[in-house]
């Protein structure tokens, strides 16, 4: 849109609502006065003309129909005061004069209508101005002010009265993005400029506008006026350096807390979670474990974005980018919490909380505890967070302080055996020293020159008496030991072999094996020392582990179940996927001494048979039925129920 | 018969006391079993006319006045007879103990005959009772 000085000025008397009498007033006394000049006054000339100013005048306040009649009445006037004044037949310079004049009046009336009907566009146009929201404002090419509208009035302050005739940019106090004159040079070698500038109100408030420039030539090409339409961006630029500040500080966060963050795009197992949706599984998890390939396959369409430098030194990258892959490059085979993670996921959960182990850069393994926030909205899924922090030491913490509660239960039992070991040797060797000293004796009183059968006999009799004793005192500490050595405690054998497992979690873990356990529900207890059952328990775990330390390719699952048996007795089996045991071993195994690994003592099965026999159990070890494998059969005798 | 030199026996263990008393009986000497060191030093004191033993065989660990005690206190009231102190759990220390407070030996239990013969013969001839 264009507007123009002129332009200006209509919409100004339009806007004002100029008061008409007066001009109406002054039409009607010229042609009145032109009118008797013109009839009466001996003046030879062409007086009518005159007439043109009260055309003029119509045209610049009167409408269209009013110049319509002012011009006919004019004419009529100057007919008029021609026939007064002179006869129809005489011709010659009065008459040429009178056409002189008629011209003059319509050619000044045509005039006067032509510019009132473009006076009336431009109007229209300007008003238009006034209805957008943008300060809209012309400068002429010394910057003042010619056109300022209401928008602008109401941005900056200064009605349009006060601003015409200002330097633009005195007034407004405009600061530019950039140099003054490179940007005047651009504005005249292109025609138009944009960009951002600070200005002020008139209450000294300091606003942002986007500031659009366009300059209008005269037809020769030399500059006009420049149109300046100014849009508030105050706001916006105060939402966008919030926003700006608020990532500044999400970055800060993410880039110097300690705790290790990784930016990941689960969209990828978006689509495989709908299908799963559609066709009804519920239990994601178990679904994904039990089918082959799946953990794999969706572990690979999670992709790490992105790293903070906690991260990078916790997995030891040397690079942030070094990170940026699949989660599966990152997660050990072993790891059973994706699953889960993904089950949670499908189940719209915003977030995950767990523990497991990452894969390191340089191919270790770390224990983690770990967080995933999901976004609400599942069409986010390219930003999903993830923190994780290495808790190595604590692991290991965990792992000193239950090694120490062994050590000191085992110390306990041990500094119990030293008291019992002494109270044995004292209580045993005093009826064993009467022994050897009456049979001394005996022998003594026979060997005399005159043996003194008496003397023997009485001595032989102690001796008797004494073994005796030896025999009941060993009697008394057996029925001691018997009453007193196991710890007998209610044990929860699912609890118990829960415990067990996290003792063995490095071993797991470094033997990339996953441990299965299947609990039958409402197990009764057992009673028994939970020391030595957890010991069993971890010994046939372990040698799980290492039986299938050679297997490649198929899963190395060690599975650890617990059944209610029919007759009154818990079981409790351990079955690996390693290379089996032949038939004609597996009695062998359990005798002491036997050992297939080098370092081995041989004691592990026996100890674990003597063990439970103690607790009136069995101990046997059978093949899968699955060609793969061995089972370790437990059964113990179930107590009260849980 | 009346010059048979008496052997005192100190034990608290009436089996070990006995069939101690016995083998010194059949080794051909005179032996006075006493259950403690009290009963022991309750006997010499009532009668001090009559003759000490010519040795003395005491357990170590008694309840009450233990075998070191004892030697400690017959050294202190002047006796001279020769001490035997016997045990049931050897130990170096408690022999070198035993030997520095000036026992004629160290014994443990049980007696081997031959041996206690051996160091009773010895100990009676070093102050002429042979």
């Amino acid at each position: 849109m264009r507007a123009t000085p002129e332009a200006q000025s209509e919409v100004r008397v339009e806007a004002q609502g100029y008061d008409r009498l007066a001009p109406r007033t002054a039409a009607i006394l010229i042609a009145a006065g032109v009118f008797l000049l013109d009839a009466f006054s001996p003046i030879e000339g062409a007086v009518a003309v005159l007439y043109v100013v009260v055309v003029l005048i119509a045209a610049r306040t009167f409408s269209r129909r009013g110049v319509v009649l002012t011009t006919a009445g004019c004419l009529a006037l100057t007919l008029a005061a021609y026939f007064a004044a002179h006869r129809t037949d005489e011709v010659g310079a009065p008459l040429l004069r009178c056409f002189v004049s008629l011209a003059a009046i319509g050619i000044t009336a045509a005039l006067g209508l032509r510019h009132k009907a473009d006076a009336a566009v431009l109007a229209e146009q300007a008003s238009l101005l006034d209805l957008t929201h943008d300060a809209v404002f012309v400068r002429d090419t010394r910057d003042v002010i010619t056109f300022w509208n209401r928008a602008a009035e109401q941005f900056y302050g200064w009605p349009a009265d006060e601003a015409i005739g200002c330097v633009a940019h005195d007034l407004l106090r405009s600061t530019f993005p950039a140099d003054r004159a490179a940007i005047f040079d651009t504005l005249h070698r292109t025609g138009r400029w944009e960009g951002e500038l600070v200005q002020r109100t008139r209450a000294g408030e300091t606003v942002t506008v986007e500031s659009r420039w366009v300059l209008q030539r005269a037809a020769a090409g030399a500059p006009l006026a420049v149109l300046e339409t100014n849009t508030d961006i105050t706001e916006r630029k105060r939402t966008d350096s919030q926003l700006v500040a608020s990532e500044r500080r999400y970055r800060a966060i993410f880039d110097n807390t300690r705790v290790a963050i990784l930016q990941q795009d689960w969209s990828g197992v978006k689509a495989d979670l709908d299908r799963l949706h559609r066709e009804g599984v519920r239990d994601v998890a178990g679904y994904c474990m039990a089918s082959e390939g799946c953990v794999v396959r969706m572990r690979n369409r999670v992709r790490i974005v992105d790293a903070n430098s906690a991260a990078q030194r916790m997995l030891r990258a040397p690079s942030r980018e070094a990170l940026l892959g699949t989660l599966d490059e990152r997660l050990p085979e072993a790891d059973q919490t994706f699953p889960q993670a993904l089950a949670a996921l499908a189940r719209g959960e915003r977030s995950f909380e767990s523990e497991s182990q990452v894969r390191t850069y340089d191919g270790e393994t770390i224990p983690v505890l770990f967080g995933v926030s999901f976004p609400a909205d599942p069409d986010d899924l390219g930003f999903v967070l993830v923190h994780a922090f290495d808790i190595t030491e604590r692991k290991q913490a965990e792992s000193a302080l239950l090694a120490v509660q062994a050590d000191l239960a085992h110390a306990a039992r041990v500094s119990t055996m030293g008291e019992l070991t002494a109270t044995m040797a004292h209580e045993i060797n005093q009826p064993l020293a009467a022994i050897v000293t009456n049979g001394e004796a005996a022998l003594r009183w026979l060997k005399r020159p005159s043996p003194d059968l008496g003397e023997a006999t009485d001595a032989l009799g102690r001796v008797i008496t004494n073994g005796r004793r030896a025999s009941e005192i060993v009697g008394r500490i057996r029925g001691f030991l018997k009453k007193a050595a196991p710890r007998q405690e209610w044990l929860d054998l699912p609890e118990m072999i829960g415990e067990a497992s996290q003792l063995i979690e490095r071993e797991l873990v470094r033997h990339a094996v996953s441990l299965r356990t299947e609990h039958a529900p409402g197990l009764p207890q057992v009673l028994g020392d939970r020391l030595q059952l957890q010991q069993v328990a971890i010994n046939l775990m372990v040698n799980g582990i290492q039986a299938m330390a050679a297997v490649r390719g198929r899963p190395r699952v060690l599975t650890v179940r617990t059944l209610r048996e029919e007759d009154g007795q818990v079981a409790c089996e351990v079955t690996d996927t390693g290379e089996g045991i032949a038939p004609e071993m597996r009695e062998q195994i359990f005798q002491p001494f036997y050992t297939t690994k080098g370092d081995g003592m041989g004691m592990g099965l026996a100890i674990c048979r003597s063990t439970i026999e103690a607790h009136g159990g069995r101990l046997w070890v059978t093949d899968t039925g699955t060609g793969t494998g061995a089972t370790f059969h437990i059964l113990l005798p179930a107590g009260a129920a849980p | 018969m009346l010059d048979m030199p008496t052997i005192a026996i100190v034990d608290d263990d009436e089996a070990v006391r006995v069939a101690t008393a016995s083998l010194v009986r059949s080794l051909g000497y005179a032996a006075r079993p006493y259950a403690s060191a009290e009963d022991f030093l309750a006997d010499l004191a009532r009668d001090p006319v009559a003759a000490p033993p010519d040795c003395l065989i005491t357990d170590v660990q008694m309840p009450g006045i233990t075998g070191l005690q004892l030697q400690d206190q017959l050294q202190a009231e002047g006796r001279t007879f020769p001490i035997i102190i016997t045990t049931a759990f050897h130990s170096e220390v408690l022999r070198q103990r035993a030997v520095a407070s000036g026992a004629a030996a160290f014994l443990e239990k049980p007696f081997n005959g031959d041996v206690i013969s051996e160091v009773l013969e010895s100990v009676l001839a070093r102050i002429g009772r042979s």
